[in-house]
């Protein structure tokens, strides 16, 4: 901070009362400008409030017994003990795994997938095939996990899957994909790969058009060939943006989507299918045990929230914090 | 230039993978598309792949006759429609003062919200809020907690702010308040960002699952994806269809007539696709670098 003050200058006494006079009438003028904007706003208050904030302090009812008669407010407080009785239950600890499991699976299997296409379909030099592919990749990412659930419960299902038909054929038995733990991961994620890999793209190819053209001709000139020219050039190119979309999704390592699990879930696989979301709808919604589940809702926000702001951090070093 | 033998291989292969890439995308779909339209004895001989095999259109028939799915269908619409036009409104009514620089506490107004994205208020704190509410069995619980999306909001906000002050202060000096800037010169403007959002609400609304699953409890105010996936999940769904009579539907399996309810969820996205790709696009790259 500089300290020394530029000594001001000598006003005119008619400068400084019209300069107050300009800055009352700017003032007023911004009351008036400001009244039909807080009118419009006022919605979006009451909304905000209502059905953001409103229920995030009713987290309170995690440290209460809650019932439906005392209501949120009259419950009794219990302290800690909801949290107490969740972390007692070994099934706790298992479903934090499951999650954590299969989000941290999604990440490695799913987060390099857009990157590798969009970088073949950068390569794709026929423009109408490229736009095929395009238009036909970013498809599944429009639907939502009950079509996508519905096809991978018709296409791997024990007695009727087609893919079953022909193992029965040459094995004589049909194979349990569903009901196994490895082969349910494996459609899980792949699953998840096949709906957002292809929308997953567009990100990075805008990214790689930005990339300078005369980078990969004077690269050509200088005899590297095309893997080379995508290690050296187009990566590097792109890297920035690996990073910030990278760190983003540790950020929501916390989070494995209800829907999806929800849709493929089946009572033989539930020790590993059973994650935080659809804990909480089972024991929560299903169960009536309001507060145990709420308990457990505030602790996975409250993970979320220090894993989003650390990754932030991270992306300040690399230059990229989003806030 | 010419390519050089490596580029050569290089680029068969490149085509080679994208081509198996798009058939995996298409294979699942066409494959369902197949099922729902062929008859039982070729279901259950495991002929069917990508073509349907002794044409039949039972399982629609079926699916019309024995299931709730017009009554599903229309309450989607209803679902998507009332929901953009809601969600639309609101999200301008918060994006519009936001990106006025002399709006009051817009900094703080900004950051209240932008909080919301980090920390979810939870599953059940927010259904103990609609349910105090009374909104339970009403779509008002499908409207209201999700009105705004803070995301679609902030992008919004930055659109507007990019656009040209010229003629706002032209508009000013004519006399002209805030709603009027609003309806005459900005919206009109905007046009191309309000359809791109109105895209991204009503995909939302229509692909609405969790929502309806927890809130709706009578079955006739279902929407597609909740009906659907109880079809789809169910272990007898042939007993459940209404008017069951066994010669009638002798000729459809459970999963033809479990992939028509499927395909009956999928034609509506498809029809309207070439819109979504257009739009999504250009949505998505302007969240992007703004958001």
């Amino acid at each position: 901070m500089n300290t020394t003050m530029q000594p001001a200058q000598p006003n005119p006494i008619g400068e400084i009362q019209s300069g107050k006079h300009a800055r009352q009438l700017q003032r007023s003028r911004r009351f008036k400008q400001n009244v039909p904007l807080l009118l419009m706003f006022l919605p979006v208050i009451i909304f905000y409030a209502t059905f953001k904030y409103a229920p995030i302090l009713g987290n309170v009812i995690a440290f209460k017994d809650y019932n439906f008669f005392d209501g949120i407010f009259g419950s009794p407080w219990v302290g800690l003990h909801n949290f107490e009785l969740l972390f007692s239950q070994t099934q706790t600890v298992g479903i934090i795994r499951n999650t954590l499991l299969l989000s941290i699976l999604q990440l490695i299997f799913g987060f390099p997938a857009p990157i590798l296409l969009a970088i073949l379909l950068n390569e794709a030099r026929k423009m109408i095939f490229k736009r095929a592919v395009q238009t036909i990749v970013y498809l599944p990412h429009f639907f939502n996990w009950v079509i996508i659930g519905g096809i991978v419960l018709t296409i791997f299902s024990m007695e009727s899957g087609f893919i079953n038909h022909w193992i029965e054929k040459w094995t004589g038995e049909p194979y349990p994909f569903l009901y196994k733990a490895f082969s349910w991961i494996a459609i899980f994620i792949s699953s998840g790969i096949w709906k957002e890999m292809g929308f997953g793209t567009i990100i990075y190819l805008a990214v790689i058009t930005m990339i300078n053209p005369s980078l990969y001709e004077s690269a050509s000139m200088d005899g590297a060939n095309k893997f080379r020219q995508i290690w050296h050039i187009t990566l590097p190119g792109i890297r920035p943006t690996i990073i910030i979309l990278f760190i983003l999704a540790t950020g929501n390592i916390m989070e494995v989507g209800f829907d999806q699990v929800f849709m493929m879930q089946n009572p033989v696989v539930s020790n590993i299918s059973e994650v935080i979301s659809t804990y909480i709808y089972r024991v929560g919604l299903k169960g009536s045990q309001f507060s145990l589940s709420a308990a457990m809702g505030l602790f996975e926000a409250l993970v979320g929230l220090v894993l989003v702001l650390s990754a932030n951090w991270l992306a300040r070093k690399f230059d990229q914090g989003l806030f | 230039m010419k390519a050089s033998y490596g580029d050569k291989v290089f680029y068969a292969v490149n085509y080679t993978v994208l081509t198996i890439i798009a058939l995996t995308c298409l294979f699942p779909l066409v494959h369902i598309a197949a099922l729902s339209l062929s008859d039982s004895s070729a279901i259950m001989s495991g002929l069917v792949t990508i073509w349907p095999k002794g044409w039949s259109l039972e399982a629609y028939g079926a699916l019309l006759q024995g299931t709730n799915i017009l009554g599903a269908f229309k309450n989607s619409l209803i679902i998507t429609l009332v929901g953009v036009v809601l969600s639309m409104l609101l999200t301008t009514l918060a994006a519009y003062p936001l990106s006025r620089k002399y709006f009051y506490a817009r900094k703080s107004f900004t950051l209240l919200m932008v909080f919301t994205m980090l920390f979810g208020a939870g599953m059940i704190p927010t259904y103990l809020v609609v349910k105090s509410l009374g909104l339970i069995d009403t779509y008002f619980a499908l409207w209201l907690p999700g009105l705004i999306s803070t995301y679609n909001m902030l992008v919004m906000k930055s659109f507007f702010e990019n656009l040209p002050e010229e003629l706002q202060e032209a508009a000013r000096i004519d006399g002209c308040g805030e709603i009027k800037i609003l309806a005459r010169i900005i919206l009109p403007l905007s046009l191309p960002m309000l359809a791109t959002l109105s895209l991204f609400y009503g995909v939302q609304y229509w692909n609405a699952f969790m929502n309806v699953l927890i809130y709706i409890n009578e079955s006739d105010k279902y929407n597609l994806s909740v009906l659907v996936q109880q079809m789809v999940q169910s272990q007898s769904v042939m007993q459940e269809l209404s008017d069951f009579q066994p010669e009638d539907i002798q000729n459809i399996t459970p999963q033809s007539i479990k992939s028509a309810g499927v395909m009956v969820m999928v034609i509506p996205m498809l029809l309207v696709y070439p819109f979504l790709q257009k739009y999504f696009v250009k949505g998505v790259l302007i969240g992007s670098i703004k958001g």
